[in-house]
């Protein structure tokens, strides 16, 4: 069970990059090469998991009825949670489902239904605008695909990993211990916000109502 | 560090304070919180320098002086909202206590070891900047204003985080001193993703400071802001954020110089050029100032570009000139605005509001006369000092004369429309009677002259 995942796990890093040694010649002497279906199981699901990601953003954008493109996040957000999963990362993709997929995304839904967005209210851009936007984006977009293309990510020892670092034990000793201070003040974040979003939405004597 | 926790609590403090029937004890309170941090910031000094729970908050004397500029601007606006929440139904409570909350994020940019300290430290200060922008709720520019700073901000600091993740791919630490660590090893076989990660990095920090070609949201959020948080945005964001980046350039990258100095000497002409000949056709006075802090930022990242031995110096004499003047010039500003805004609504921050100045108000033409001329970077005030420590630097890198030319016709561009103000001030006739000046007031614009001409005739008094 141990060796299942501590495989996939090394096996993972190779998945994005090209480069590394793992893919490019499976060496026959590794003792993992037992898990051979398994390999290739994780490897269709991460392709699968990119692919239906990969999609479903692109829908997020280009659909035209907001309440789709919402529809369609939350189908993103899934994938991204199973990918987290295959990075070993449980604790995070369950908060991801929990608070993206779950909260933020029908808090999303309920405005979108309430503002009652119509069609036609868009506003339309020019035509250099979106040449502009295109170049721009797709610059970026170049760059970095070029620099993920030539990137060699570290790899780690698979004997000495801890498969259990992203159980929620860990989490909370890492958390509490090192990043201590920053837990703490991402609290006065959240009463900032709070305070703000009370003080801007409170009305007020005199308020027009909408 | 000691001051962190105490904004934090004082901003608690002064949130529950809010629930008395009597506004009044407001103001005195917030001052005495930011004076409290302010003492207690220099409670390390003699201390060598250290990092602080768990290597999340480096402390030495440069960062102290950061913040000390910073909790020094703050205690000067502050002390000019008086009168500025009595007037409406407003909630002057939670105005203050959002303000101690964004001083604890502007210090945390200013030391921070560890990139998640830096994004929570930007986050803080934004999220407070996107609220004050928007506190007057029935003008519909301050509206527009937040809405659009909100959203481009969200959408830089996304970018930044985009850098990070990129920046940890890299190095696999999140720790300044780790990725210097990296730097220093693989010199030559340096990830691909570290640099695009500090790109993106430096291109959310850049739009958080307002450089070009990231500078289009500061002209209409300085418009539409209530002037009070114009002032706050362009002195303490300004300052903090050109901590952060050099704490990060000079902290992890100064090993990968030869990659990064061209993309900021290309950003700083831009600033420099795009800031002062746009300032020229501006005719409102809140917009001219937007473009001069875009053209402030542009000398700022001049020494940055250099990053030489003594770029700390010339950043912390800058940035203080900088807010000393600017804080005087929107009191001013605001002096006359509100007079004029009683009577008639329209133009009321234009350059035609100073008309006549100089007979109706006299110590408020001095005021905004020194505060102009050290932005101007004339002789005498403190803005000729810093423009002169950070043209030094620029020439102790040698090979940057180019970029010293271009900076030094600019600041001649920049003479030409701060003297406008002054024309306007002394030349033109205008309304008359005395125009009258609450004396809280005008204690916070002498203090502020006062400083700026005392660091003008005695500049060593810093160091």
């Amino acid at each position: 069970m141990v060796y299942d995942i501590l495989y996939f796990n090394k096996h993972h890093t190779s998945y994005t990059i090209h480069h590394t040694p793992y893919t490019t010649h499976h060496t026959p002497h590794t003792p993992y090469i037992i898990h051979q279906d398994f390999k290739t199981m994780a490897d269709k699901l991460f392709y699968f998991l990119s692919f239906l990601a990969l999609l479903s953003a692109m829908m997020v954008v280009t659909a035209k009825n907001p309440i789709h493109s919402v529809l369609y996040l939350i189908l993103t957000f899934f994938c991204l949670s199973g990918h987290y999963v295959l990075l070993n990362a449980q604790f995070v993709a369950v908060v991801n489902i929990i608070v993206y997929a779950g909260a933020i995304m029908v808090l999303f839904l309920f405005v979108i239904m309430f503002l009652n967005l119509k069609q036609d209210d868009e506003e339309a851009k020019t035509n250099l605008t979106k040449i502009a936007a295109t170049i721009v984006g797709g610059t970026l977009g170049v760059i970095l695909v070029a620099v993920f293309r030539k990137a060699q990510l570290g790899t780690y020892n698979p004997y000495s990993f801890n498969s259990q670092v992203g159980m929620v034990e860990n989490l909370g000793e890492v958390l509490y211990n090192d990043y201590l201070l920053p837990f703490e003040l991402a609290s006065v974040l959240f009463l900032i916000a709070m305070v703000g979003a009370v003080m801007l939405a409170k009305r007020e004597v005199g308020d027009r109502h909408f | 560090m000691l001051s962190i926790i105490l904004l934090s609590i004082f901003g608690i403090v002064v949130l529950f304070l809010g629930f008395q029937k009597s506004k009044n004890i407001l103001l005195p309170a917030t001052l005495l919180c930011i004076a409290i941090a302010f003492a207690a910031n220099f409670v390390h000094w003699n201390d060598a320098p250290g990092l602080y729970f768990k290597e999340m908050l480096f402390e030495n004397r440069l960062t102290m002086s950061f913040s000390a500029i910073v909790l020094l601007s703050a205690f000067l606006v502050v002390a000019l909202t008086r009168g500025f929440a009595d007037d409406e139904a407003a909630q002057p409570a939670e105005y203050y206590a959002i303000i101690l909350f964004s001083l604890v994020g502007a210090i945390m940019m200013i030391g921070f070891d560890n990139l998640i300290m830096l994004f929570l430290g930007v986050e803080i200060l934004s999220v407070s900047m996107y609220v004050l922008t928007g506190s007057d709720k029935r003008n519909l520019r301050s509206n527009e204003a937040a809405l659009k700073y909100f959203l481009m901000g969200a959408f830089a600091t996304g970018i930044m985080l985009f850098g990070i993740a990129l920046l940890y791919g890299a190095t696999g630490s999140f720790n300044l001193t780790d990725i210097r660590g990296y730097v220093g090893t693989n010199s030559f076989s340096i990830s691909t993703l570290l640099y695009v990660g500090l790109l993106l990095v430096l291109i959310g920090m850049l739009f958080k400071v307002s450089a070009a070609p990231f500078h289009f949201w500061t002209p209409d959020v300085y418009d539409g802001a209530p002037t009070v948080f114009t002032a706050f945005m362009s002195t303490i964001v300004k300052t903090a954020g050109f901590a952060a980046i050099y704490r990060l350039l000079s902290g992890s990258f100064e090993g990968i110089y030869n990659f990064w100095w061209f993309t900021l000497a290309a950003i700083t002409i831009l600033t420099l050029v795009v800031g002062n000949i746009t300032a020229v056709y501006q005719q409102s006075f809140k917009r001219m100032m937007a473009y001069s802090s875009i053209s402030h930022a542009g000398y700022l990242l001049l020494s940055l570009t250099a990053m030489t031995a003594q770029t700390p110096d010339a950043i912390v004499f800058y940035s203080l000139a900088y807010s000393l003047a600017t804080v005087s010039a929107f009191g001013v500003l605001m002096a006359v605005a509100r007079e004029k805004s009683v009577q008639s609504h329209e133009n009321a921050e234009d350059f035609e509001a100073f008309n006549g100045l100089g007979k109706r108000n006299p110590l408020l033409a001095f005021v905004l006369t020194v505060s102009m001329l050290s932005l101007a970077g004339i002789p005498l005030t403190a803005g000729f000092w810093g423009k002169f420590f950070i043209f030094g630097t620029i020439v102790e890198r040698g090979n940057l004369i180019w970029m010293l030319i271009v900076a030094i016709l600019m600041s001649a561009v920049g003479i030409y429309y701060y003297f406008k103000v002054i024309i306007a001030t002394y030349m033109k006739d205008g309304e008359t009677g005395a125009l009258r000046v609450p004396p809280f007031y005008r204690i916070v614009l002498i203090v502020s002259t006062t400083l700026t001409l005392l660091f003008g005739l005695i500049p060593k008094l810093l160091s």
